[in-house]
């Protein structure tokens, strides 16, 4: 499975809406439906997941799925 | 063979007030769940007993206490108990919740023994149903309402053939990944250093009470410490009284258009609310703490698996009078955001380190009021049950831990209910009326003025 399948997995314990039918552009409040909560679970997830370390000012700008997967490569790549 | 797991932070919350309190009754929860209608009994029993099997968190038990007072958990494969039924309908409503109060107050004494009754009931006026009483360390009140629906789900499935509930999640496997997540070394180191900047960087927090600052000053006193900054705890007197305020349909539309223009959360919102009364009765202080309620439940499988997952963490904010009201509320929704980052840690660990590092008193505390806020009304959600009355109704355990205790619901007609759980020994019912009118004051002239400062705010209501 490739990091955004892997990705799109984690995000769909959270939500309703399936990997398959989730668009990059999807907003995780708005659209997908995440509270503060979730989505600071989901991030602690991510690291769990990525073996990464997020930081938080930057986990904080993140909006969309395009961005977190974004930012995910980012932190692979400096990894 | 049988696993023995340690208990969740969560779970330890509940763990240590009994411990520190001596009575499992600070443990205890209740709750009501009835119809307007003639239900077979026969049927919800076998209901009932199906649920614990569903259910693994309904099943737990707990070893001895070790020397340090601590316990570990397990669950049981099967529990084999009859569940009684019992004829209330003889009775006025109001004569049988007093009954059921009588039966929230009782405790689970022993070791690895059942901590959890189930009763069926006839009530009066047609309703019928079951009373539920549970130790806290097994399941939270999200985790009821879940539970209630499912029986509810099942009982529909085999009465009227209604879908089959889907399975809920299997506690143990979320206990265990629960675990692992604590022991992670260095998500704990992160954990840690989060709360110990805060204190590097904010100091020891200040104590403010609902009732001013005469509080500590008595603290203070009986401490022979002048700059004292906690203050103690009631431990002797437990007993608690309930006060509700219900805040109508229209009001309650302002705050949550508010909460979405804005893209705050409800919690915030009420937590300016519940700091500014504070600061506002003590004198303008401006390093404020209230303990926040965090129900950690996020995924599929923590929604549906049980347990106790619900944890408290001190919101601290240091707000200057300057400071407008929208900017409070960002300023504590930051805070909080980066809180729910961190809420796999366990809060005894912060209250160990202010301990360490200011010698704080024992049995003193930094914060007088607790909130949890329910985004989910306490409702049976079943189309099959939409039309026909409901009685549900939740009982304090008798036995308070905390000073002030608010929670906050929804209501099923588009209000909000705000219930105060309040120690008598230090408290009255006209100190919640005076936080709850001034509490809306606040978010109401807030909420319609949102670049007044709080200082103005204060002044003003």
């Amino acid at each position: 499975m490739n990091n955004e399948m892997k990705f799109k997995e984690i995000v769909a314990q959270y939500c309703e809406v399936k990997p398959e039918d989730m668009k990059n552009d999807m907003r995780f409040r708005e659209d997908l439906g995440f509270s503060s909560l979730d989505f600071m679970s989901f991030l602690g997830e991510l690291e769990d997941t990525f073996d990464i370390e997020l930081e938080e000012e930057d986990a904080l700008q993140v909006l969309t799925i395009a961005q977190a997967l974004e930012l995910l490569e980012k932190l692979e790549q400096e990894g | 063979m049988r696993e023995y797991y340690p208990l969740t932070a969560a779970q330890k919350l509940h763990h240590n007030w009994i411990r520190d309190y001596k009575t499992q009754q600070v443990s205890g929860v209740s709750v009501v769940a009835s119809l307007k209608s003639a239900l077979d009994f026969g049927l919800l029993k076998k209901c009932l007993q199906l649920e614990f099997e569903r259910y693994g968190c309904m099943r737990i038990r707990f070893t001895r206490p070790d020397e340090k007072g601590e316990s570990k958990q397990y669950i049981v494969e099967k529990e084999t108990r009859d569940i009684p039924i019992k004829d209330l309908s003889g009775m006025s409503m109001e004569a049988a919740d007093n009954l059921m109060q009588q039966w929230a107050y009782e405790t689970f004494n022993g070791d690895d023994i059942p901590m959890c009754d189930v009763t069926m009931i006839k009530l009066p006026e047609g309703y019928n149903g079951f009373f539920i009483h549970m130790d806290h360390r097994l399941i939270d009140s999200c985790g009821i309402v879940v539970m209630i629906n499912d029986v509810m789900q099942l009982y529909t499935h085999y009465r009227f053939g209604s879908e089959y509930p889907k399975d809920l999640a299997d506690f143990e496997m979320v206990l265990e990944k629960d675990l692992k997540k604590a022991n992670n070394e260095k998500r704990l180191a992160k954990d840690k250093k989060f709360w110990d900047d805060q204190l590097d960087a904010l100091g020891e927090p200040l104590y403010s009470d609902i009732q001013g600052p005469e509080v500590l000053e008595e603290a203070r006193k009986l401490h022979g410490n002048e700059k004292l900054r906690a203050a103690d705890i009631e431990r002797k007197n437990l007993f608690v009284e309930v006060k509700d305020y219900y805040l109508e349909p229209e009001p309650t539309k302002n705050l949550i258009d508010f909460c979405m223009n804005h893209q705050l959360s409800m919690t915030n919102l009420l937590l300016l609310g519940i700091r500014t009364y504070l600061s506002k009765v003590n004198n303008g202080q401006e390093d404020i703490t209230i303990q926040n309620f965090i129900s950690r439940r996020s995924t599929h499988d923590e929604w549906t698996s049980g347990g106790s997952r619900t944890i408290m963490f001190p919101c601290r904010t240091v707000i200057s009078p300057e400071t407008e009201f929208i900017a409070a509320a960002y300023e504590i929704q930051n805070v909080q955001n980066r809180i729910y980052m961190h809420s796999n840690y366990d809060p005894a660990l912060i209250m160990e380190e202010m301990r360490r590092r200011y010698h704080t008193p024992e049995h003193t505390t930094y914060e007088s009021c607790y909130l949890t806020y329910q985004p989910m009304p306490v409702k049976m959600d079943n189309p099959y049950l939409k039309c026909i009355p409901q009685h549900s109704k939740w009982f304090a355990n008798g036995a308070a831990t905390k000073k002030m205790y608010l929670t906050v619901s929804h209501t099923e007609h588009g209000g909000m209910n705000f219930s105060y759980h309040y120690q008598t020994a230090h408290l009255e019912e006209h100190d919640m009326e005076l936080l709850y009118y001034y509490m809306m004051r606040i978010l109401f002239k807030g909420i319609a003025e949102p670049d007044m400062s709080i200082g103005e705010i204060m002044a003003q209501v």
